[in-house]
C-alpha cells in the first residue's frame, strides 16, 4: 500500500505552517482580497445611489407635470411654441419629462467594475436624437479609467495567478536543489502524488483564503449574499475561483514535471503569467480594433453637420413632406409660430435619415470587434475568468448590449409617443399622462447567465486537463539524479 | 537481495558505467571502491532508478526496478551522502514522515523516538529543527529512517564522507546490525578502513567498469589498500 494521502497532506500543511514565506504570500493576498472588495463596495455604493437618484428623478418629473397639468384653470390659454407647459408634448417629451433610463446594478456588482464606470450606465431619453444622448458621456480620472479600478475581478484575474506562482513554481525544481526530493523519491510514492499532496495543499489554502476573505468583505460591506439569485451567482464564483486556480497550480506542475533549475521556473512561469494575463489581452484589443476598424468619430462628426446643414436649408420643404406623407400630423389650426417647431422634428427626422447608415456602420464594426474578441478570448484564460467574473457580477458585455438595446427601444416608443402629438400640436391630457412610456429595465433571465459562465468554465477546464496530462506524462520520465 | 544484471549506463557515448554483472545477498555488506566518477553513484541511481538505465536490468528482491519502480522501494533504504531533511521542521516529524511514505504509517511517537535513541540522538534534539543540525545529526536521522523502514536492501551513497570517526563509527554499527537482520547493503565509499571493517566483500571500480572483487576475510588492511591503488595505478 502507498502513503495515506491523508498523512502526506498533514506534513505539507506543516511545512507550509513553518514556512514564512508562504504566510506572507497569504497574508498580503487576504488583504489585497479584502480592499478589492472594499474599494468595489465603495464604487458600487456611489453609483447605486446616482442610479436612484436618477431613476427617482424620473419618476418625480413626470408626477410634477402631472400635477401641474391637473392644476391648470381650464381656461388657461394654450401653450406658446417654445413654452414649459404640461400640456405640451414638444415641453414634456423634449425636455421637462425626459426619461432616465437606468441599468440597476447586479445583486454581486461589488464583485466586478468592468466597464460601469467607462461606460454610461444610464441616459436621458427624450423625443430629441439618438446622437444627443448616446453621446453625451461624463468622463472621469482618465488614468482610472485607463487601468480600471483595483476590484476583486482584478485581483482574481492577474494577481491570484501570481501569488499562486510564487507558492509552486518550485514545487519540485526546491526539493531537487535542496536533496529532500532524494529521500522522498527513494519511498514506495510516486511523484505524481507527492506532487499532489503539495499542490491540494497550497491550492486549497490559497483558494480558500480568496473565498472566505471575499465573502466576508463582501457581507461586512453590506451586501447580501442571500438576496434573490446571489447564492446562484456566489456559487459559480467560486467554480469560477477554483477552475481559474486549478489551471495555473497546473501551468506551475508542467514547469516543475521538467528537471529544470528554480530561476528558470520562476522566469518561464512569470513569461506565462505576463503573455496570459497582460500580453494577450492588449494583442486581442488591437487585432480587433484593427480588423474591425469603427469609421471615425470625425467622420461621423462631419457627416452629421453636413446632414443637419443640408437638411436645415431644405426645412421648410421637408416639413413640407413630410405633411404631404402624413397629412394626419398636420395641426388641426395652423399657428404660425409653431412652424418652427414643426421644422425642426422634419430636420432632425432628415437628419436621423442620413446618418443611419455611418451610425449602423458604427455600430455592426463595434459587434464584430465584440464577437471577435469573444471568440478568441479561449486564447486567455485571463479574459476568459474577467467575462465571467465580469458576467456574475452584472457588469459584462452581453448584460450590457442587451440593456442598450432596450434603451433604444425605449427611445423609439418615447418619440413615437411625442413626435406625433406635437407635429398635430395635440395638447397632453391627464389620460396622455397615464399612456405616457415608462422604462422598465428588463433583466435578463439567470440561466442565460448561468449558460454563459459554463462556457468560460469549459474553457478553463480543458487547458487544466490538457496540462495534466502532460505533466502526468512526462513525470513518469522523470529523473531525480543525473 | 541486488542484483546487477549488464548494467550499463552512458551519457552522450561516455560510458558512466559498463556492463556491471553484481549479486548482494541477504546478509552481506559489499563495498564499492572506486575513484570520483568510477560510477559507484551511477550504480546506485540505477537501483533507485532516479536514472534509467541504457542496457541491463537492475533487481531487488527479484523484482525489476524499470518495470517496479515503486514495489521495489518498499524493501529499499536509501543513505545519501547528504542526509537533506525538511528542515523547518524537527526531526521527528521528519522521521515520522519518511515512515509513512516508506510504508509505515502506524509507528507510536514512542516507538519513534525508539529509533532515535538507537541510532544515538537524544529526545531533546530530535524535537528540534532539522535546520539547527549538525551534518552528523542529519546523517543519525537519515540512518534512524532507515531502520525504521525494515528494509530488506540497504542503498549508501558515502555516507561518512566528512564525520567525524565517532560518528563514522556509529555507521558500522548500523552496517553490522543490518547485516545481521538479513539485510543486502550496497555501500559507496571512499573509506577504505571503513570497508575493510564492516564490508563482507569489496568491489573496486575503474572508468565504468568493476575490475575486481575481493572477500574482506580474505584481505588485510594493508594489503586491500596496495590492491586498490595498484588498480588505480594501471
Amino acid at each position: 500500500m502507498t502513503a495515506p494521502l491523508g498523512r502526506m497532506l498533514r506534513h505539507e500543511w506543516r511545512g507550509l505552517v513553518a514556512d514564512r514565506t508562504a504566510w506572507l504570500v497569504l497574508g498580503l493576498f487576504g488583504f489585497l482580497v479584502a480592499y478589492a472588495v472594499m474599494n468595489g463596495a465603495t464604487w458600487n455604493r456611489t453609483q447605486s445611489r446616482t442610479l436612484d437618484s436618477a431613476a427617482a428623478q424620473a419618476d418625480a418629473r413626470l408626477a410634477g407635470l402631472r400635477q401641474a397639468l391637473d392644476s391648470l384653470p381650464a381656461d388657461a390659454p394654450p401653450p406658446g411654441p417654445f413654452g414649459r407647459d404640461p400640456r405640451s408634448p414638444a415641453s414634456v417629451g423634449g425636455r421637462d419629462g425626459a426619461q432616465y433610463t437606468v441599468l440597476p446594478p447586479g445583486p454581486l456588482a461589488a464583485t466586478a467594475v468592468g466597464q460601469s464606470d467607462l461606460l454610461p450606465q444610464y441616459f436621458q431619453v427624450s423625443m430629441r436624437s439618438r446622437q444627443t444622448f448616446a453621446n453625451a458621456q461624463e468622463i472621469e480620472n482618465p488614468s482610472n479609467l485607463l487601468e480600471g479600478r483595483f476590484d476583486l475581478a482584478f485581483v482574481i484575474g492577474s494577481l491570484f495567478p501570481l501569488l499562486i506562482l510564487a507558492l509552486s513554481y518550485n514545487l519540485l525544481s526546491a526539493e531537487r536543489e535542496q536533496g529532500t526530493l532524494a529521500l522522498v523519491a527513494s519511498q514506495p510514492v510516486s511523484l505524481g502524488r507527492h506532487l499532489l499532496a503539495k499542490v491540494l495543499v497550497r491550492g486549497g489554502f490559497i483558494t480558500l483564503v480568496a473565498i472566505v476573505v471575499a465573502l466576508v468583505s463582501l457581507a461586512a460591506a453590506g451586501v447580501s449574499l442571500t438576496g434573490p439569485g446571489a447564492p446562484a451567482r456566489i456559487g459559480l464564483w467560486i467554480l469560477v475561483v477554483v477552475s481559474y486556480g486549478a489551471l495555473w497550480f497546473a501551468a506551475a506542475l508542467a514547469a516543475n514535471v521538467v528537471p529544470r533549475s528554480s530561476a528558470a521556473n520562476a522566469v518561464l512561469l512569470a513569461t506565462v503569467w505576463l503573455a496570459v494575463v497582460v500580453v494577450v489581452p492588449a494583442v486581442l484589443n488591437v487585432v480587433a480594433k484593427t480588423t474591425h476598424p469603427v469609421p471615425s468619430r470625425v467622420e461621423l462628426i462631419s457627416a452629421m453637420r453636413t446632414a443637419s446643414n443640408d437638411a436645415s436649408a431644405r426645412g421648410a420643404a421637408l416639413l413640407a413632406k413630410v405633411y404631404g406623407d402624413h397629412p394626419e400630423l398636420a395641426p388641426s389650426e395652423s399657428v404660425d409660430a409653431g412652424e418652427f417647431m414643426s421644422r425642426t422634428y422634419a430636420v432632425q427626422d432628415e437628419v436621423d435619415r442620413q446618418i443611419a447608415p455611418v451610425l449602423a456602420r458604427f455600430d455592426e464594426q463595434l459587434v464584430r470587434q465584440q464577437q471577435l474578441a469573444e471568440r478568441y478570448r479561449f486564447l486567455s484564460p485571463a479574459v476568459v475568468t474577467h467575462a465571467a467574473l465580469t458576467d456574475l457580477a452584472g457588469t459584462g458585455a452581453p448584460r450590457y448590449r442587451a440593456w442598450l438595446d432596450q434603451v433604444l427601444g425605449f427611445h423609439q416608443q418615447w418619440q413615437e409617443f411625442f413626435i406625433p402629438r406635437a407635429f398635430r400640436r395635440q395638447w397632453l391630457t391627464p389620460a396622455d399622462f397615464d399612456a405616457i412610456p415608462r422604462f422598465r429595465y428588463q433583466a435578463e433571465p439567470d440561466s442565460a447567465v448561468r449558460g454563459r459562465v459554463a462556457v468560460g468554465l469549459l474553457g478553463l477546464a480543458i487547458p487544466t486537463v490538457v496540462l495534466l496530462l502532460l505533466a502526468g506524462n512526462r513525470i513518469r520520465r522523470f529523473e531525480v539524479a543525473g | 537481495m541486488l542484483e546487477a544484471i549488464g548494467l550499463t549506463k552512458t551519457y552522450d557515448g561516455s560510458v558512466a558505467l559498463d556492463d556491471l554483472n553484481l549479486t548482494v545477498r541477504a546478509g552481506e555488506v559489499f563495498c564499492l571502491l572506486g575513484a570520483n566518477g568510477a560510477g559507484k553513484t551511477t550504480t546506485i541511481n540505477l537501483f533507485l532508478r532516479f536514472i534509467a538505465p541504457t542496457k541491463g536490468t537492475a533487481r531487488i528482491a527479484g523484482l525489476d526496478v524499470a518495470d517496479h519502480p515503486l514495489e521495489t522501494k518498499r524493501h529499499l533504504a536509501y543513505i545519501p551522502e547528504q542526509v537533506t531533511l525538511y528542515r523547518h521542521l524537527t526531526g521527528l516529524e521528519n522521521l515520522e514522515y519518511f515512515s509513512v511514505l516508506g510504508g509505515h504509517p502506524d509507528y507510536t511517537e514512542e516507538q519513534l523516538l525508539g529509533f532515535f535513541d538507537q541510532v544515538g540522538l537524544s529526545r531533546d534534539a530530535a524535537g528540534k529543527r532539522v535546520g539547527t543540525y549538525s551534518k552528523g545529526m542529519r546523517q543519525k536521522v537519515g540512518i534512524a529512517i532507515a531502520r525504521a523502514k525494515q528494509a530488506t536492501a540497504l542503498l549508501l551513497d558515502e555516507p561518512t564522507s566528512g564525520l567525524d570517526p565517532k560518528a563514522s563509527n556509529e555507521f558500522s554499527e548500523l552496517l553490522r546490525f543490518m547485516s545481521v537482520s538479513g539485510v543486502a547493503v550496497l555501500m559507496a565509499t571512499h573509506d577504505l578502513f571503513r570497508a575493510k571493517e564492516s564490508g563482507t566483500r569489496v568491489g573496486i571500480m575503474k572508468r565504468g567498469r568493476l575490475v575486481t572483487t575481493l572477500d574482506t576475510g580474505d584481505v588485510g588492511h594493508a594489503d586491500l589498500e596496495k590492491i586498490y591503488l595498484q588498480h588505480m595505478h594501471d
